[in-house]
């Protein structure tokens, strides 16, 4: 499960329109890149769609995000985050608790583990599929700090993951990150999709990124949904001007 | 290039000097307070923290017991009732800041801080005192804990305020409620600012006098920790002995007024040591 269907979603802040008519259905079990030149309205999309954005005063939100056809508008807000995951920019795991008390923190709110040998195994099984594991199993309960950038992402991937959500956004998760760290997020990211059957969306700024890691494309530019479909055909051959010049860096 | 450098010269002697103009006094108060505090603990033994002042005049000193037991009982008591209260004021600003009733709680805070204290001590004089016909330990708790408040509660929110917003992104974005997010990651990420704002409240409690002329009752004549009767406290032994002509009742608010100041140093050294500062 974890079909999220994205119907004729407007959004504006203080009146000013940031997103005007996003019609899209994004898949379980597959990457959807989101993308787009900046102020297009990625970040808010993603946002409406675990509605984070509710944090942002003066929000408004029409049309309806629908997760396996409930109305998430109409759902306890904490509910919707537990099943739609999201992983930002910044790598920001929580600098006062341990690496394993990160990945622990949500299991243990939510009850998702019945005992301590259980919590143990969901987080190694999920610092593993964040690729993290072999380089902090010796030292899980020293603060996040003292890892570095790259791994410090990496942790906020695990513990995202270790919420057991159906759908995992992230926004531009690699843009602050090394190529070697980039490429085991990219991994990540795409056995998410294929091993754990979530349903992937992630905003970024590298047309190459969506091309390695996406299934679906969908382009935004100025709060308009300009073009969406499969990232082969897309890539080969983009149907629209915007989406061409996009590609080839001259948006 | 020599006049510039001659410029900056004397610049940076006139700031240390400024600097050294605010230092000197602060030093000097606390090396009077050592020497003649330490003194007249010398002289008094250990019965200083044990006995009753001896009669005015006498060449004896007695000790500082019932202002010292009694500071004890008054700072837990209204750190007790105090902190809570300030700790809840401070979250409910920091989640619902910008909204009406916030800014309203804001204000009252505001106005509560400008209150003269002595003022404080008055009112817990007529609601607690005058209907429980008498002067009591419980009564110069609350007049401390009102006192100590607003300190605590804007020391607190602005502690919570300096967490980045992107580790309260975080938590709600794994489903934790508004409430998780403040207590288990907001305040556990400010815990080293919001110490810092406890430790103001108990050094209110300990240090502050006035809330506690109407209240306390200045009871010097026995020990006494029971909340409900009449107690001394050390900033009121202080406060009346410094006023005396007898030289040994001077030599004790002295003894007091370096234990005052040894207990609040203590507090926040202790303090400091256990709670490490969270690095982000």
């Amino acid at each position: 499960m974890g079909l999220l269907e994205v119907k004729d979603l407007r959004v504006t802040i203080s009146g000013r329109k940031i997103l005007e008519g996003v019609s899209f259905t994004f898949k379980p079990g597959t990457v959807t890149a989101v993308m787009g030149p900046s102020g297009s309205g990625k970040s808010t999309l993603l946002r409406s769609l675990n509605r984070l954005l509710e944090l942002v005063p003066g929000a408004r939100v029409e049309g309806q995000v629908l997760l396996d056809g409930e109305d998430v508008y109409r759902m306890n807000p904490y509910t919707v985050r537990r099943r739609i995951g999201m992983v930002f920019q910044s790598p920001n795991p929580f600098p006062h608790i341990s690496i394993y008390d990160n990945v622990a923190l949500a299991p243990r709110l939510h009850g998702l583990a019945k005992s301590r040998e259980e919590l143990d195994e969901l987080v190694e099984w999920a610092l593993r599929k964040a690729m993290l594991w072999d380089e902090v199993k010796d030292r899980l309960h020293r603060p996040p700090t003292e890892l570095s950038g790259g791994q410090q992402q990496r942790l906020s991937l695990a513990r995202a993951i270790a919420a057991r959500p159906e759908v995992l956004l992230l926004d531009e998760p690699t843009a602050n990150i090394d190529p070697v760290n980039t490429r085991k997020i990219e991994e990540s990211i795409v056995s998410f999709a294929r091993e754990l059957g979530m349903t992937v969306v992630i905003v970024t700024h590298t047309p190459q990124q969506a091309v390695r890691i996406s299934d679906h494309i969908l382009f935004l530019y100025m709060g308009r949904q300009v073009e969406a479909g499969p990232t082969r055909s897309l890539a080969l051959e983009p149907r629209t001007r915007l989406l061409a010049q996009y590609f080839k860096g001259e948006l | 290039m020599k006049g510039r450098l001659a410029l900056d010269k004397a610049f940076t002697l006139a700031v240390i000097i400024v600097a050294l103009a605010g230092i000197i006094p602060l030093l000097h108060l606390l090396a009077t307070v050592a020497v003649r505090g330490g003194e007249a603990i010398l002289r008094a033994g250990p019965g200083f923290f044990t006995e009753l002042p001896a009669p005015p005049g006498s060449r004896r000193l007695g000790g500082a017991a019932p202002a010292l037991a009694g500071s004890l009982v008054l700072a837990v008591m209204s750190t007790a009732i105090g902190v809570p209260l300030a700790f809840g004021a401070a979250l409910f600003l920091y989640e619902f800041r910008g909204t009406r009733l916030a800014r309203a709680a804001r204000a009252f805070l505001m106005s509560l801080l400008e209150i003269p204290t002595v003022l404080v001590g008055i009112l817990v004089y007529v609601l607690l005192v005058v209907p429980l016909h008498g002067q009591s330990l419980l009564a110069g708790s609350l007049a401390l804990a009102i006192v100590m408040l607003p300190y605590v509660a804007t020391y607190v929110e602005s502690a919570l305020r300096q967490v980045p917003q992107t580790y309260r992104e975080a938590g709600l974005a794994l489903g934790l409620t508004r409430a998780q997010v403040a207590l288990r990651i907001v305040a556990g990420i400010a815990r080293r600012g919001i110490l810092a704002g406890l430790i103001i409240g108990l050094s209110k409690a300990i240090g502050e006098t006035a809330p506690l002329l109407f209240t306390v009752g200045g009871a010097r004549s026995s020990v006494n920790i029971n909340p409900l009767r009449p107690g001394d406290a050390a900033p009121l032994l202080i406060f009346h002995y410094a006023q005396t002509p007898y030289d040994n009742w001077r030599m004790l608010a002295w003894g007091a007024s370096l234990v005052l100041v040894a207990a609040v140093l203590l507090i926040y050294v202790v303090a400091k040591a256990f709670v490490r500062e969270v690095r982000m």
